[in-house]
């Protein structure tokens, strides 16, 4: 595989992390804007460990999405309070502030960046991305996902049926900012060189969009999005400075046809019983 | 089985419910009546633990603190909110397997999913189907089956008929009343007032918050009076 092609796929798994953090945390009907700042701070700190530490990666990745999670639980403790598009205004306010601690960290490097991480392969970053998508899509078969449905479509009907909403939402932060985390630990190993601005509200919005455009009701819909959002670009590279408009355009059709986006339940249902008539 | 002393609900500056004292006995079927904002579904939220309140709620000897929607569902009291909070994007099969949510006796629970499919004929044609694609009267069915599989001693019912066409109605409100041959005790909030009264067994009449009139169906259905000031001629 050339380098150009094996660093937009490793570019599309971490977008898959990104896409998937986004996608557990809308499932129980939150969204968040502010994952870049997960991502910067699985990044930062995954990357400190690596290089000054010494710690090994896989290691140090697991602490950064650790460190990101209950940090996302405490974020998500006062975002309870607020819904729909105030939450999101909430999480991009968090993202501006931990992108803006980053670039007055002058241990970390500050707005010059940190460097010396050891690159990794595409494999690697696979491994991650599809190992944390298989286990969405068991997560997905489980109660628990049942639980986090159940947040998103009616919250009271939620707390009457027993549910503890507020673990159920405070958790899935949680564990979005976990998987985020493990997508900046990756990114900053691949690209060997980080700095703030590659954590802010642009990367956070990239994130959402895979999830709306692959679909935001299934984990696979996220890899899709996530392939389509890196790949389509560099196809359309015929066209030269048009590809980002014809990419836009493509994005609004895409949308206009099918509001849940490309994959959704209904299409794997027909896709899987093809599949087994055939 | 339920008791209320002094009961009073604030909506921030607004006072939704003033010093309502309220009795349920075990196996009544006892209905609140009144018009919009007399403050029913109010007192049903705070029996089951949605709203915070003042003054005293004891189920079954126990005094019941606010916001413990989940803890009161564990103790027995079930609300079916108006509106009917189906789970939308969830078949009807996994709105009703949330209903089991608080029971540990997994096996039995499952057993009686499988019983309220049979109770329900329209909900087990549609097991498979998406909740949100029932129709109104389907969906109560389906509020209410999802209700009665967490096992409630004490089922709170917020306008069930609201929306419903008149023979849907008719038909809801007779399996209401078999749930007293159940030996299920259940608080109906209602303003159908005329077709309330036939199936319960007391009632209790709201007027801006507060209880003006309370007593046997028979008493209150007889009553030209209230019938004219509360329930409305034709109702």
């Amino acid at each position: 595989m050339s380098t150009y092609y094996a660093s937009l796929l490793a570019e599309s798994g971490i977008l898959l992390l990104g896409a998937l953090s986004v996608y557990i945390i809308l499932a129980t009907g939150q969204l968040s804007l502010g994952n870049g700042a997960f991502m910067g701070i699985g990044a930062y700190l995954s990357s400190y460990l690596t290089v000054a530490l010494n710690v090994p990666l896989t290691l140090a990745l697991v602490i950064a999405a650790i460190a990101a999670g209950i940090i996302g639980a405490i974020v998500a403790f006062p975002a309870l309070r607020l819904k729909g598009i105030y939450l999101a205004m909430a999480t991009v306010g968090f993202g501006e502030m931990v992108r803006s601690f980053f670039l007055n960290f002058d241990a970390m490097g500050g707005s010059g960046g940190y460097r010396g991480m050891q690159h990794i392969s595409v494999g690697y970053v696979w491994l991650w991305a599809g190992g944390i998508l298989i286990a969405v899509m068991l997560l997905e078969r489980s109660r628990v996902w049942l639980e986090m449905q159940a947040v998103h479509d009616d919250e009271t009907a939620a707390g009457l049926i027993g549910l503890n909403t507020t673990v159920t939402k405070i958790g899935a932060f949680g564990a979005g900012a976990a998987v985020a985390a493990i997508s900046g630990g990756l990114f900053a190993h691949h690209n060997v060189y980080i700095e703030p601005a590659n954590f802010g509200f642009d990367r956070s919005i990239e994130f959402v969009l895979a999830v709306i455009l692959g679909g935001s009701t299934v984990g696979p819909g996220s890899l899709v999005g996530s392939l389509l959002l890196v790949f389509l670009p560099e196809f359309l590279r015929p066209i030269a400075d048009w590809r980002l408009a014809a990419f836009g355009t493509l994005l609004i059709l895409v949308l206009l046809v099918r509001r849940q986006g490309i994959l959704d339940r209904s299409l794997i249902r027909t896709l899987t019983f093809r599949r087994a008539a055939a | 089985m339920l008791t209320i002393k002094g009961l009073e609900v604030r909506y921030g500056a607004i006072t939704a419910v003033r010093g309502v004292d309220l009795e349920i006995r075990k196996g009544e079927i006892v209905a609140l009546l009144g018009a919009n904002g007399a403050g029913k579904s109010t007192i049903a939220r705070s029996i089951a633990g949605l709203l915070p309140f003042q003054g005293e709620i004891a189920f079954e000897g126990e005094r019941l603190t606010p916001g413990t929607a989940e803890k009161n569902l564990r103790r027995g009291i079930a609300l079916v909110p108006e509106g009917r909070g189906i789970l939308a994007r969830m078949t009807v099969h996994e709105n009703l397997l949330m209903g089991i949510y608080t029971r540990s006796d997994k096996s039995a629970a499952m057993a009686d999913v499988d019983k309220m499919l049979e109770r329900f004929p329209i909900l087990g044609k549609r097991r498979d189907g998406l909740a949100s694609l029932l129709s109104g009267g389907e969906q109560q069915m389906l509020a209410i089956g999802r209700a009665l599989l967490s096992k409630p001693k004490l089922l709170l019912l917020d306008e069930p008929s609201l929306g419903l066409a008149p023979l849907m109605t008719a038909s809801l409100f007779s399996m209401i009343a078999q749930f007293r041959d159940e030996g299920l005790t259940v608080l109906l909030v209602e303003q159908k007032a005329r077709q309330t009264l036939k199936i319960v067994d007391r009632a209790y009449l709201l007027e801006t918050g507060r209880v003006v009139t309370s007593g046997s169906a028979e008493a209150l259905i007889n009553d030209p009076t209230l019938s004219e000031a509360f329930l409305g001629g034709t109702h």
